[in-house]
């Protein structure tokens, strides 16, 4: 009886209902399109710093993190490696020597960091070897042949095939020179990175460099990259208190923090937006019900109670609220489904985005079904509170009050 | 009687003149100023040729290293490493503030960037700008004497506020009998003590004294383990030094 009549009256003001609809199921649509985006450019965001270079778990000395010299390092690289390879959860790891050194093509010197590699090990752990833009990648047998950043490259002068000299210590403080030749030019788009890094396969490295069996990290790719926290903290406890094992949460920890402080300016936004909407919509429904205060009186003169007078008005929001909300939610969902499969790109954004130190143009958005029911629930809550008031307020009449109203 | 009071003016006199003669002994003491400047001559000389072993000791290694340095005054310098084999004939070269490096294993000449002047020089305790910089102290700091003993002058040196300088802080203890440095400490901006270095074994040579072993301790905990020592064993002061050491040229030329 009262969910005939609520639908009635909701039908029967088709204007009224259905701007309060509209008006909630844009509301919805935005909310849900606006989380799928925020998590969405996020985890991207994240996803490509993680796996162009440090990688989602990162073994190194002890102290080496909080003091990168040639004191903590991983003196025993063997050990690890062997301890790695009985491990389960990792799908692919690898050893890094990083070392700053100066370049010199001419009698200009660039510092920069020179990293020996294992090649091919590397191609499953970064994006070093997709990045490559001119020559070729590195082999593990390479000898003095350096695969060098776009922008270093550009800083030195040099092309593949050119000679850049680089002098700098070995890993027992010995002086180390060498004079290498460019095999490949590789481009990640992170502009910092790009500017200065160059890498030989470690072989070699580990010649020149006095650092056999040495390294300074090393990087494991988990099979459940979601589940790098867990696999950092159980490899902590197989390799021993003189190793740290730390996930991309602790190594980018920066960037984590950042993401989640934008996450945060967006939330206070869309808030900001929604209060609006919110009063709205309580201005809207307080027009409408009192647009309807004689029909409200003549129904409290005929023997309703303002109780049934109260579950009425309230079905009828939450009607219009759960139509609206469903629909928003569909229509919000729809796409944030088209867009996690067709990116937004952002062409000429590159610059902007590589300040965060993020080297993505194309930005999915996240299509999580329970983010959007969240977002749904929220949205229905929300519109049902803004009638609250006015319907409490139009049933505090009495029904003389109340058929007499202008 | 008149003979009686010439002989007390006389005295009178004399006093005076003993008393004012006394005076100027205090009020000549050396302003700090004069202190660092003597101890700047006292430790570069007009030219100085010097033989020494520096050995650098980490919490895993230890490792020495012989070279010579030429120099004059304390605006050009040129260091040639002749021990151990390996790196022998690298040259370095400073012309007041640069600062280049030529290594015969890749026969380049390399100009240190500014960006780099903070790194260790040689792996050691101190770093390329100490090379570069030390002869700008007497330029680049205002001098205080905070403290004199017996033996020692303290003198406090703070950077000009123009100063493109490392330090916060230097206190640096003068021997008054040799007007050379026994101690001195480097402080950052803030007021951080961050290494100390020690001149000690003062030896004549030829017509001057020098200390002929230098201690760096840096005093950061993170490198708690770590010192450098600097063992002088010959110097020649004040004598010819070929000016052609001093050019881009003499690094190459002088690395055989």
């Amino acid at each position: 009886m009262l969910f005939k009549l609520a639908l009635r009256n909701i039908t029967a003001h088709k204007k009224r209902s259905s701007v309060t609809a509209l008006l909630t199921a844009i509301m919805t649509a935005l909310l849900v399109f606006s989380s799928a985006w925020i998590d969405g450019s996020h985890d991207t965001m994240i996803q490509s710093a993680v796996e162009i270079y440090p990688g989602y778990l990162q073994i190194t000395g002890k102290e080496f993190r909080a003091n990168p010299s040639y004191d903590h390092l991983i003196f025993d690289a063997a050990a690890i490696e062997q301890e790695l390879a009985q491990n389960n959860d990792i799908a692919s790891f690898g050893a890094r020597f990083e070392s700053f050194v100066l370049f010199s093509a001419d009698e200009k010197a660039v510092g920069g960091m020179l990293t020996g590699i294992e090649p091919e090990k590397e191609v499953h752990l970064s994006r070093l070897s997709s990045s490559l833009k001119k020559g070729e990648y590195l082999s593990a047998d390479d000898t003095n042949q350096v695969y060098i950043g776009h922008e270093l490259a550009k800083r030195l002068k040099l092309g593949v095939g050119d000679e850049v000299a680089f002098v700098g210590s070995g890993a027992d403080y010995s002086f180390a020179a060498d004079n290498l030749k460019v095999k490949g030019i590789f481009q990640t788009g992170l502009f910092d990175f790009d500017a200065n890094s160059a890498f030989l396969a470690k072989g070699y490295f580990d010649r020149i460099m006095v650092a056999e069996n040495y390294a300074t990290h090393f990087i494991v790719l988990p099979k459940r990259p979601q589940q790098a926290e867990e696999l950092a903290a159980a490899i902590a406890d197989n390799i021993g208190p003189q190793y740290q094992s730390a996930s991309w949460n602790q190594t980018m920890a920066g960037l984590v923090k950042a993401m989640k402080l934008d996450s945060i300016f967006s939330y206070i936004t869309l808030g900001i937006i929604f209060i609006v909407i919110f009063f709205v919509i309580m201005i809207y429904t307080f027009l409408a019900v009192f647009a309807r205060i004689r029909e409200i009186g003549i129904l409290r003169a005929i023997g309703t109670t303002p109780k049934q007078i109260l579950a009425l008005l309230l079905l009828e929001s939450s009607l219009l609220a759960l139509i609206s909300v469903v629909i928003g939610g569909l229509i919000g969902g729809a796409f944030a489904y088209y867009f996690h499969h067709n990116p937004i790109v952002f062409a000429g954004m590159e610059e902007q985005f590589k300040q965060y130190g993020l080297a993505a143009s194309a930005m999915p958005t996240a299509f999580m079904p329970l983010v959007i029911l969240r977002d749904m629930v929220v949205m229905f809550g929300l519109s049902v509170l803004s009638t609250l008031y006015p319907i409490l307020k139009v049933n505090g009449f009495r029904p003389v009050e109340a058929i007499h109203h202008v | 009687m008149l003979f009686k009071k010439l002989l007390i003016k006389l005295a009178l006199f004399g006093l005076v003149w003993a008393v004012v003669s006394v005076l100027p002994l205090s009020a000549f003491v050396d302003s700090a100023d004069e202190i660092i400047k003597k101890v700047e001559y006292n430790l570069n000389g007009k030219t100085a040729v010097v033989e020494l072993t520096m050995v650098v000791k980490t919490k895993r290694t230890e490792r020495t290293m012989k070279m010579e340095s030429y120099s004059i005054g304390n605006n050009k310098s040129f260091i040639k490493i002749l021990y151990p084999g390996k790196d022998k004939g690298i040259t370095f070269l400073k012309v007041d503030n640069s600062m280049w490096q030529y290594v015969p294993r890749i026969e380049k000449t390399i100009k240190i960037p500014a960006s780099m002047m903070l790194q260790s020089w040689m792996g050691s305790d101190f770093s390329n700008d100490d090379l570069v910089k030390e002869s700008s102290i007497s330029e680049d700091y205002t001098k205080k004497l905070l403290e004199e003993t017996d033996e020692e002058y303290r003198v406090e040196l703070l950077p000009t506020e123009d100063a493109a300088v490392v330090w916060g802080k230097i206190i640096m203890a003068v021997s008054k009998m040799y007007y050379l440095p026994t101690t001195v400490q480097y402080f950052d901006e803030d007021d951080m003590l961050i290494r100390e270095l020690a001149y000690t074994d003062i030896k004549p040579f030829g017509d001057r004294f020098y200390p002929t072993r230098w201690l760096m301790l840096p005093k950061e905990p993170q490198k708690a383990a770590n010192k450098t020592i600097i063992e002088i064993s010959n110097a020649v002061f004040d004598a010819e030094v070929d000016e052609s050491y001093f050019t881009k040229r003499a690094l190459k030329r002088y690395s055989k």
